[in-house]
């Protein structure tokens, strides 16, 4: 699977502009591959870490597994459910307040809005934020946008958690706690695919890691192996 | 857990016929989309003072200035309407302005919506389809004042306005399949927003909205009445106070353009979609 983002130099922003440069000829398209032949697969109940520099191409990556993004050759197949944390807030109205976006977020991952709405004040409490559901999140830390996001994320019972570098936000209790969610949602075989910088908590956690570089897949297996592997290339730069 | 055969599968390969899975779609999201659209009329009507008169303001003012200005100040001059002019004006006012609005809103509801479709998978056409439909219902507020006219002015409410709803339909067609196709081109260049409102501008202007049929010399009425907007409006006024059905033609066009407005624009946007979502 491939995908390249179509890189314009001097793109033009407006209908006049792209009409005199279609007439001067001058409309060149740059192709930027920001992830190239990338392969694999993650089965239920794994635990998947993405591991690389910024700009490797792990967040694109992560888009076209959510969907967000099509792939510009190859193929994705995700079976089941999909509960994308791509960005602090993302699916979220900054206007609105805590319980109108759980409302919100837990539809938009397809569940019922009314049944979003009377799990709401569980959700909240999990997510320790009780005191603050009427509070617009526009005012809120990134820290509790992270709590609040994974809270609903996991509370829609996904087949498939996609988890970008969002959980280093939270406070030490929160990364326990969100690890032990994400266990129990394993164990009734949900998939988690995550990029962390995190490298020891990687190891701990998954059951595999991929080392993505430059938009391709350097190595693909144990924890500890790709971690050092990852290291090494760090080190040696 | 269900077994993993009976899940849902996202598969980038599969690509079905676009309408068909467009519609699928919007039935599948219908919960997504019955919240959206609620959240945006409870907003709007909430938290302003006036409430419901607010978005009624736009239209109301401007069919009393027409009034004043064409109605009253120019008189008779270029030609009476059969039925009182408040009336005349205030159906044409209401359902252009359901036409322009409609238009405008749904342009921009993709890169409005920028912010979520950029994280979390939704297809885009929800969006279109919800501001829409919020169209719509801000459109059934502002007949009030219309039936209200009509029976202040006598003309009354005759039974083919149970008809009704089928050109307000059909501009609703006609507004979310052209909506999307300038939504599409609107995440690409910024200008496409002000360059169609001066084309919504243009062809209210050419349809006969403040001013009768008669305004237009003989010559030119065959040119005039190709513009698809006189079908939709000419049917909509002939049903909600003439108590008549008019050319069957005029239906016939109008359900043409409809049913082929909306067939391009969610086929030219599932098309685009591709080049789109990098853009967003």
């Amino acid at each position: 699977m491939s995908l390249a983002y179509v890189m314009n130099r001097d793109r033009a922003g407006t209908v006049k502009e792209f009409t005199f440069q279609l007439l001067k000829r001058q409309v060149t398209a740059e192709r930027f591959l920001a992830v190239k032949d990338v392969s694999f697969e993650v089965h239920r109940g794994e635990t998947v870490a993405l591991i690389g520099r910024n700009g490797a191409g792990k967040t694109t990556l992560m888009k076209v597994v959510a969907r967000v993004l099509p792939p510009t050759s190859g193929r994705v197949i995700v079976r089941g459910r999909v509960a994308p944390m791509i960005a602090l807030g993302a699916g979220f109205n900054h206007e609105l307040n805590a319980i109108e976006n759980i409302v919100l977020f837990g539809t938009l991952l397809g569940r019922d809005p009314d049944e979003m709405q009377e799990r709401a004040d569980e959700i909240g409490r999990w997510a320790e934020l009780t005191e603050f559901m009427d509070v617009p999140i526009r005012s809120f830390s990134s820290g509790m946008l992270a709590r609040l996001g994974f809270a609903v994320a996991a509370d829609v019972d996904p087949d498939v958690m996609v988890v970008d570098e969002v959980l280093s936000v939270g406070d030490e209790s929160f990364q326990q706690k969100s690890f032990e969610r994400m266990q129990s949602l394993m164990k009734g075989g949900t998939a988690v695919l995550l990029v962390s910088h995190a490298l020891d908590t990687v190891s701990r956690v998954a059951d595999r890691v991929i080392w993505l570089d430059h938009g391709k897949v350097m190595a693909d297996g144990d924890p500890e192996d790709v971690v050092e592997q990852y290291r090494e290339s760090v080190r040696r730069r | 857990m269900t077994a993993v055969a009976d899940l849902p599968v996202y598969d980038s390969d599969q690509t079905r016929t676009p309408l068909v899975s467009e519609l699928r779609n919007f039935w599948v999201y219908r919960r997504l989309i019955r919240l959206l659209v609620v959240r945006d009329l409870t907003t709007r009507y909430k938290r302003s003072v006036l409430g419901v008169w607010w978005t009624l303001l736009n239209p109301l003012l401007t069919a009393g200035v027409m009034y004043l200005v064409f109605g009253v100040a120019i008189g008779g001059r270029f030609g009476a309407t059969e039925e009182p002019y408040v009336v005349y004006l205030l159906a044409g006012v209401l359902f252009m302005t359901f036409f322009g609005q409609g238009m405008l809103s749904t342009a921009s509801s993709i890169a409005g919506a920028k912010a979520i479709l950029s994280k979390v998978y939704v297809p885009a056409e929800v969006f279109a389809f919800a501001t829409g439909v919020s169209g719509l219902a801000n459109f059934g507020f502002s007949l009030f004042p219309l039936i209200l006219a009509q029976l202040l002015t006598g003309v009354g409410v005759p039974v083919t306005a149970l008809l009704a709803p089928i050109p307000v339909l059909a501009m609703l067609a006609l507004v979310i399949g052209v909506g999307m196709l300038i939504a599409a081109a609107a995440v690409f260049f910024f200008d496409v927003l002000d360059l169609t409102r001066v084309f919504v501008q243009l062809l209210q202007y050419l349809t006969p909205v403040f001013y009768p049929l008669s305004f237009i010399p003989d010559r030119f009425l065959g040119l005039y009445k190709t513009n698809p907007l006189f079908s939709y409006l000419d049917n909509f006024r002939n049903v909600i106070y003439r108590g008549e059905l008019g050319p069957a033609w005029q239906w016939a066009y109008m359900g043409a353009t409809a049913v082929v407005a909306l067939t391009i624009g969610v086929w030219a946007f599932s098309k685009a979609w591709r080049s789109l979502a990098m853009q967003l």
